[in-house]
C-alpha cells in the first residue's frame, strides 16, 4: 500500500482543515439525525467550530464558524436543504455560535502567542546563562569577541556586528564595516546609550547599535538586526547579551591590570634585595680587595714573600668573586626582561660539561668534583652559554658549601636528559628548598659568603629552556640538584656515526 | 728589533695597565682610544699584532678588522666582556685571529699574543704539518693519528676536522669557520654536524672525553687544539 502523505502547500493546510472539520461534524449529525435533537447537533458543531478555533488562527476559525452556522443551517435547521432560518431561535442559535468562535478563537490564540513568548524569554534565559558560563573561561578580548558574535547571531536573524573599541574608545577601523554601521557603532560608543528604533535616539535606523558598558568603561559596541520599534523583549535580551559581554570585558581588564602592578611590585622587590645585596655582597670583596692591595702598597718592605703572594692571591680571588657576581646580577635581570630570547642550538652536554670542568678546576685544585658522563647522549636544543653559566654556578655551590666529593653526572631517564650535581654538604632543610631558588637567599647560616643569585640564575635558566631544576637531599646527607632537560627530535646528520 | 703592538682601549685603566705588562715583556707598544685613531695609527705605522677591545665608543671594530684584512694578515686579538658572543663571533669571522674575555690574567693575554704570533703569515710559510701534545700525535702529511704510540682509526671527515683544527694550533676557530672548511660554505648553520663529530673525535683521542684535554669547546663561539 502507497502510505504516502498527499503533500499540501502550507498556506491551503488551515483551509482544508476546516473543511475536514465541518464535513466531520456533519457527517455525524447526520448519523446521529435519527437519535438526536438539533440542539444537540448543533453543539457538534459548536465542537467544530472549538477545536478549529483553539489549533487555527483566527481568519480559519471565523471561516469555520461561518461554515458550521451555514451547514447547520443548510443540513438540519427546517427547511432542510435551503439556507432560509425559520424561525427567530434559530437565527439567535447561528448568531451565538459564530460569537463563541470569534471568542475562543481569540481566546486561544492570545494563548498561543503567550506561550510562543514564553518559549522564546526561556530561550533566550538560557543563552545568557550559557554564554555567561562560556565567558568565565575566555582569557582575551578577542575570545569575548567571538564568543559575543556568536551569542548575536544565534539570537537574532543579523547580520550582527560586533567590535571591540580601541584605545581611543573607537572601533578598530579595517575591519570590513559599512560606513553607516561605524558611524553607529562610534557614536553608541560616544553616547554611551542605546541607540536605533523603540529607544528614542536616531528611531530611523535600520538596527540597534548597542555599547558594551561596564559602568563607566566601555569597550566595544554591537549592531543588531532585524530592529523592530515594538520588539521590546528582543531590544532587552539584546542588551542584557551585551551587558554580559562588557562585564567579561571589564573583568579581563582588571585582571591585567592587576598582573601589571603585581609585576610591578615583584620588580621593585627584586630591585629592593639587589640594592641591599649590593651593599653587602659587593662592598664586602671590594673592602677584602682595598685593605689586601692598600697592605702591599704601605707594607711591603716589612712583609715576607709568602705574605704577599697571599695577599695578592686574596685579590685575584675576590676579583673573580666580584666578576662571577656580576655576571650571574646581568645574566638573572636579563632573563628577567620580557621578550629576552635564547639562542638556542643543537648542543652536546658532554662539550659544555667539559667547558665548564676546564674552567672550574681552577678553584678545585684538590680535584673534588668526578664527573661521569655517558657515550652516545643525544643532542639538546639549549644556550649553551646559559645551560654553562647554570652548571658553573651548581659547581661553584657544591664545592664552596660542602668539603667532600662533589659528583657531577649526566643521564638518560625518561624522554629527559638529567644533568645533576651532587654533594655531601650539610644539606638544606625542607622549609629553605625553595628559598634558596629566591634572589639572595642563602642555606648556610655560617657567615661564608655565596654568591646569592648563583641559584636564581639557574633556575631562571632552565625555566628560560622549559627545563626543571629540582633539589633533593641525598640518602646519607648533602644534597643533589638536577637539571632536566626534554630531549627533541634529533637534527639529521650527514653520515651515520662511525 | 723588538715587535709593535697596538692596543685599542678606551679604558684608561686597562690600557695602561696592558701597555707596561706588555713593555715588560719587550714589546713595543702603541695606544689608540678609538677607532679612527687606531685605523689612523694602522695607516700610518703597522704594527706586528694588534689589540682590539669590543665596545669602543665610535664602533664595534669589524669595520677596522675588514680594513686591516684587505691589505694584510697582521694578527689581531679581540678583547670582550662576556655575553657579547654575537659581536665576537662576527669579529672573528671577518678575520679576526682570536679573543680573549674580560677579565683576563695577563698570562693569558700573552699566551694568544704568541699563538697569534707564530700563526701570522701562515698564507706564506709552510704550513703545519705535525702536532704534537702529550700523548697525541697527529701528522698531516702521512695523515696519520697515534694516540700514546697506537695508531687511531679516524673516517675522512673526522680526518678533515682535526687537520683543519692541526693548522691553526691554540687559535680559535668558530663554527662557521669549521662547518665552512670541511663541509663547505653552505653547511655553515648546520652546528649539530660539528657537536656529532666532534663527540666522535673526542671519543677516540681523548683520554676521558668529558675532560678534554686537546679538542677544547669554546662555549658559543667554537673550538680549540690546545697546544700547552
Amino acid at each position: 500500500m502507497n502510505l504516502r502523505a498527499v503533500a499540501v502547500p502550507a498556506p491551503l493546510r488551515p483551509w482544508l482543515a476546516v473543511a475536514s472539520l465541518l464535513a466531520l461534524a456533519t457527517a455525524l449529525c447526520q448519523a446521529l439525525d435519527a437519535q438526536v435533537s438539533l440542539t444537540s447537533q448543533a453543539m457538534i458543531y459548536v465542537l467544530a467550530v472549538v477545536i478549529a478555533a483553539y489549533r487555527l488562527a483566527w481568519p480559519a476559525s471565523v471561516a469555520c464558524a461561518v461554515g458550521a452556522v451555514v451547514a447547520l443551517n443548510f443540513f438540519f435547521v427546517p427547511p432542510r436543504w435551503t439556507f432560509e432560518v425559520e424561525s427567530q431561535e434559530h437565527f439567535i442559535a447561528l448568531a451565538v455560535m459564530l460569537v463563541v468562535a470569534l471568542v475562543i478563537s481569540r481566546l486561544a490564540g492570545g494563548l498561543r502567542h503567550e506561550t510562543q513568548a514564553a518559549r522564546l524569554n526561556e530561550q533566550r534565559a538560557r543563552q545568557l546563562q550559557r554564554l555567561a558560563s562560556e565567558l568565565v573561561s575566555a582569557t582575551q578580548p578577542q575570545a569575548v569577541c567571538q564568543l559575543g558574535q556568536a551569542a548575536l547571531t544565534a539570537a537574532f536573524a543579523g547580520p550582527c556586528q560586533l567590535v571591540l573599541a580601541n584605545s581611543h574608545g573607537e572601533p578598530e577601523p579595517g575591519e570590513g564595516l559599512e560606513p553607516l554601521v561605524r558611524d553607529g557603532l562610534r557614536s553608541c560608543m560616544k553616547e554611551r546609550a542605546v541607540l536605533g528604533p523603540g529607544t528614542g535616539r536616531w528611531p530611523g535606523l535600520d538596527a540597534w547599535y548597542l555599547p558594551l558598558r561596564d559602568q563607566d568603561d566601555v569597550f566595544g559596541a554591537a549592531c543588531v538586526r532585524p530592529a523592530l520599534a515594538n520588539d521590546e523583549g528582543g531590544r532587552e535580551h539584546a542588551q542584557a547579551l551585551c551587558a554580559l559581554l562588557a562585564q567579561a570585558l571589564g573583568r579581563l581588564r582588571m585582571g591585567q591590570a592587576m598582573q601589571a602592578a603585581r609585576s610591578e611590585a615583584d620588580r621593585q622587590q627584586l630591585q629592593s634585595t639587589f640594592l641591599a645585596a649590593i651593599s653587602h655582597d659587593l662592598r664586602t670583596p671590594l673592602a677584602a680587595i682595598v685593605a689586601a692591595a692598600s697592605s702591599l702598597q704601605t707594607q711591603r718592605e716589612r712583609l715576607d714573600a709568602a705574605a704577599q703572594a697571599r695577599l695578592l692571591q686574596g685579590i685575584v680571588n675576590e676579583a673573580d668573586y666580584l666578576s662571577s657576581m656580576s655576571d650571574n646580577t646581568l645574566q638573572l635581570l636579563r632573563l628577567a626582561q620580557p621578550g629576552q630570547s635564547l639562542q638556542l642550538g643543537w648542543e652536546s652536554l658532554e662539550e659544555i660539561v667539559g667547558a665548564v670542568l676546564g674552567r672550574v678546576r681552577q678553584h678545585d685544585t684538590a680535584r673534588r668534583i668526578r664527573a661521569r658522563v655517558p657515550d652516545g647522549l643525544p643532542l639538546v636544543r639549549a644556550d649553551a652559554v646559559l645551560l654553562s653559566q647554570l652548571l658553573a654556578n651548581l659547581l661553584d655551590n657544591a664545592l664552596k658549601y660542602s668539603e667532600g666529593e662533589v659528583e657531577l653526572m649526566v643521564a638518560l631517564r625518561d624522554g629527559c636528559v638529567a644533568l645533576c650535581v651532587k654533594d655531601r654538604g650539610p644539606g638544606i632543610p625542607e622549609a629553605e628548598r625553595e628559598a634558596v631558588f629566591q634572589p639572595y637567599m642563602r642555606g648556610d647560616r655560617s657567615g661564608r659568603r655565596g654568591t646569592g643569585l648563583g641559584l636564581a640564575v639557574c633556575r631562571a635558566i632552565a625555566q628560560a629552556h622549559g627545563a626543571q631544576l629540582l633539589l633533593r637531599p641525598r640518602a646519607g646527607g648533602g644534597s643533589s640538584f638536577c637539571l632536566q632537560l626534554p630531549i627533541e627530535a634529533q637534527p639529521h646528520t650527514p653520515e651515520a656515526p662511525a | 728589533m723588538s715587535l709593535r703592538v697596538l692596543v685599542v682601549e678606551d679604558d684608561r685603566e686597562i690600557r695602561t695597565l696592558v701597555q707596561s705588562a706588555l713593555a715588560l715583556e719587550g714589546f713595543e707598544v702603541q695606544t689608540a682610544v678609538t677607532l679612527s685613531e687606531a685605523s689612523a695609527l694602522l695607516q700610518h705605522s703597522p704594527p706586528d699584532l694588534v689589540i682590539l677591545d669590543l665596545g669602543l665608543p665610535d664602533g664595534d671594530g669589524l669595520q677596522l678588522v675588514q680594513q686591516v684584512r684587505r691589505q694584510s694578515s697582521l694578527p689581531i686579538v679581540v678583547v670582550s666582556a662576556r655575553h657579547q658572543e654575537a659581536q665576537k663571533i662576527a669579529l672573528l669571522d671577518a678575520g679576526a685571529d682570536d679573543y680573549l674575555s674580560k677579565p683576563f690574567s695577563v698570562a693569558e693575554l700573552l699566551a694568544r699574543m704568541r699563538v697569534a704570533l707564530r700563526h701570522r703569515g701562515t698564507a706564506l710559510a709552510a704550513a703545519v704539518t705535525e702536532h704534537v701534545l702529550d700523548d697525541l700525535r697527529v701528522d698531516l702529511v702521512t695523515r696519520t693519528v697515534t694516540r700514546d704510540g697506537l695508531p687511531v682509526h679516524l673516517t675522512p671527515t673526522e680526518f678533515k676536522l682535526l687537520a683543519c683544527l692541526v693548522r691553526s694550533a691554540g687559535r680559535v676557530l668558530t663554527h662557521r669557520q669549521l662547518l665552512a672548511d670541511v663541509w663547505g660554505p653552505e653547511y655553515t648553520e648546520h652546528t649539530h654536524y660539528l657537536r656529532l663529530y666532534m663527540g666522535q673525535l673526542r671519543a677516540k683521542i681523548e683520554r676521558d672525553p668529558a675532560e678534554p684535554r686537546h679538542l677544547l669547546t669554546e662555549t658559543g663561539v667554537g673550538y680549540r687544539l690546545a697546544e700547552d
